[in-house]
């Protein structure tokens, strides 16, 4: 009985520690980010707002409505929920690509950190959620902006935000994948364009899936952003294989969060 | 040319090699894989079998040209090299199993110019601090703390890029400073500083080695190790060559005087060398004898008589041990 008490508070000490130290990294981008935060947060407000007036005005005398599971739906309520993928997409996937490979080459605050008492785990963790929070800022910062324009509501962002987390998670880790196997910082544009911007284009954002030609729709639909607009546009109702779409979204988060931690450790521990 | 042997290291014993070791290193290696044509898991070893104590109190000085394995060894240190084989003990708690807790007193000075750009001088304390748990007032008393020991209170606003070579080190110092560390890595840390920033950096060395740090400095500045360091370990190859305190390495390896000459052929000095028990080395252009001790005069009268366009009589120093040591010159 000793033993297991024993076993259980050196357990929960750990735990402690490794939360402490996750904090402390996550902390540390949180205050860089904090210092220019209307900065930081103007584009991703702006961007989602410019594509839906653009769109809204531009596309939608021309488009007006889209098929949708059966039903003909307004095509910004359509796109709407996708900005609020493509935008969290596009941040946490840049701040774990981006972010994390200056911090790694350039500035050595990975290495710096390891100096401190925090492990690998501490500084990758800190490093990736991260990354993970600034896709939350802008996702929430899209839905914020899709409510003010009457395309979605407080209670859609609000059931909603697990969906984002999983989502920003997983293209955070993305992101620190591509960190880990670039060498200089302009390779990070290769896997944008073979990745990023097809799956941004192809999966079901700007127009249904269902309109690609036969050969592309497998691709598109195994593409991470496919499930997660799927999921985010549920106030439009949703798909009958939703919940294969999730549980496809947390096994890659899991093989990919573990491939990201496995390619960057030798980076940093040698 | 003479192939004498320097003499082995001595198994000197200070005083404070009596004391119980703050820092305990055993047998540490590293080899990295370097494939080559033929074989792909052919592996390069970087370190080889080094073992030190250091005590509080003491500096320890890693010597060695680049590439010996300096950095490596420190990496191994706290954790950020893993050693394919051996030991670190720091005040008992091993540094492999209890990193974390080993961490807590150590601080870190790296090769690298890492201080945290996004922030001022006073934030990059403050943040780093938190690393440890230190925060709030707690956390801003120490950096004010430290801004004065490292004498940098006059730029605590100042952002990094503002700051001068020498500011930058010391303020690296003292963020490794933050939580009053029993023992201090510091990795080449005035390469780069000009003479008066090299000075106030040793300055500092010296009074935290007066407050009982134990400091491992590596470095290739042999003014730098000779002025600092109570006892050297000599790297080459990833190998500790030889160990002792800067006079002893220079009395044993090399005496008490050389004689640096040019413009005199190899085949004299052999033979003068050889007959005057001493040994010869090429140093730059020209080279390098050691006068024998005692009666150095005997032979320095005969080389003033050689028709050399250079002759310079001056005292042994640890740059002349690295000479007899590996044939070559340190930096």
């Amino acid at each position: 009985m000793k033993a297991v008490m024993k076993a259980i508070s050196k357990f929960l000490f750990a735990l402690k520690m490794t939360l402490w130290g996750t904090y402390s990294v996550w902390r540390r981008h949180a205050k860089v980010y904090q210092r220019s935060f209307l900065f930081n947060c103007i584009p991703p407000l702006f961007e989602p707002i410019i594509y839906l007036v653009a769109f809204g005005f531009g596309l939608s005398p021309l488009i007006r409505e889209v098929s949708y599971l059966g039903n003909n739906i307004p095509y910004l309520n359509f796109i709407a929920p996708a900005m609020i993928g493509i935008g969290l997409l596009f941040q946490s996937f840049f701040e774990g690509a981006y972010g994390s490979f200056v911090r790694l080459a350039y500035v050595k605050t990975w290495q710096t950190m390891l100096t401190a008492p925090l492990n690998f785990t501490e500084v990758f963790m800190g490093e990736w959620f991260w990354a993970a929070t600034k896709g939350m800022i802008v996702g929430t910062l899209t839905g914020i902006a899709a409510i003010a324009l009457g395309l979605y509501t407080p209670l859609n962002l609000l059931i909603s935000l697990p969906i984002m987390l999983l989502s920003s998670l997983l293209f955070a880790a993305l992101g620190v994948v591509t960190a880990s196997l670039v060498n200089q910082v302009d390779q990070v544009n290769i896997p944008i364009f073979l990745v990023i911007v097809p799956m941004t284009t192809f999966c079901g954002t700007y127009f249904p899936r269902d309109n690609l030609p036969f050969f592309l729709r497998p691709i598109a639909n195994t593409l991470p952003l496919a499930a997660i607009v799927d999921l985010l546009r549920w106030p439009l109702g949703l798909p009958s294989y939703w919940w294969i779409g999730l549980l496809w979204i947390i096994v890659l988060l899991i093989l990919v969060s573990s491939l990201a931690a496995r390619l960057i450790y030798p980076k940093v521990i040698r | 040319m003479q192939t004498q042997n320097p003499s082995t290291p001595s198994m000197s014993v200070t005083t404070s090699a009596l004391s119980v070791p703050v820092l305990a290193v055993h047998d540490l290696w590293k080899s990295y894989k370097t494939p080559v044509k033929g074989d792909r898991n052919h592996r390069t070893p970087v370190v080889q079998g080094v073992s030190f104590n250091l005590h509080r109190g003491e500096v320890l000085g890693l010597l060695g040209p680049n590439g010996a394995g300096k950095t490596t060894t420190v990496g191994m240190l706290y954790g950020a090299v893993l050693p394919d084989r051996g030991t670190v003990q720091l005040s008992g708690l091993p540094v492999q199993n209890r990193n974390r807790m080993a961490r807590m007193h150590l601080g870190v000075v790296t090769q690298d110019d890492n201080l945290d750009p996004d922030f001022n001088v006073f934030d990059n304390l403050i943040h780093f601090a938190h690393h440890y748990g230190i925060t709030g007032k707690a956390a801003r008393k120490r950096a004010g703390e430290i801004l004065a020991q490292v004498n940098l209170e006059n730029v605590a606003k100042y952002r990094i890029d503002r700051l001068s070579g020498g500011m930058r080190r010391r303020l690296a110092l003292g963020r490794a400073l933050i939580n009053h560390p029993k023992v201090i890595f510091l990795d080449e840390p005035t390469t780069g500083l000009d003479p008066d920033a090299r000075q106030d950096f040793w300055k500092l060395i010296t009074e935290l080695k007066r407050e009982g740090c134990g400091i491992l400095l590596t470095t290739h500045y042999m003014d730098e190790a000779q002025r600092l360091c109570d006892r050297l370990l000599l790297l080459q190859q990833g190998q500790v060559i030889d160990e002792g305190t800067p006079n002893e390495l220079i009395l044993r390896i090399v005496g008490h005087e050389v004689v640096e000459l040019e413009d005199v052929a190899p085949d004299t000095l052999e033979e003068l060398t050889r007959n005057a028990n001493t040994w010869y080395r090429p140093f730059g252009t020209g080279y390098i004898i050691a006068l024998p001790n005692p009666h150095p005069e005997t032979l320095w009268h005969i080389l003033t008589d050689l028709k050399s366009s250079r002759i310079a009589r001056r005292r042994a120093n640890l740059e002349d041990v690295f000479i007899r040591l590996t044939g070559s010159l340190l930096s």
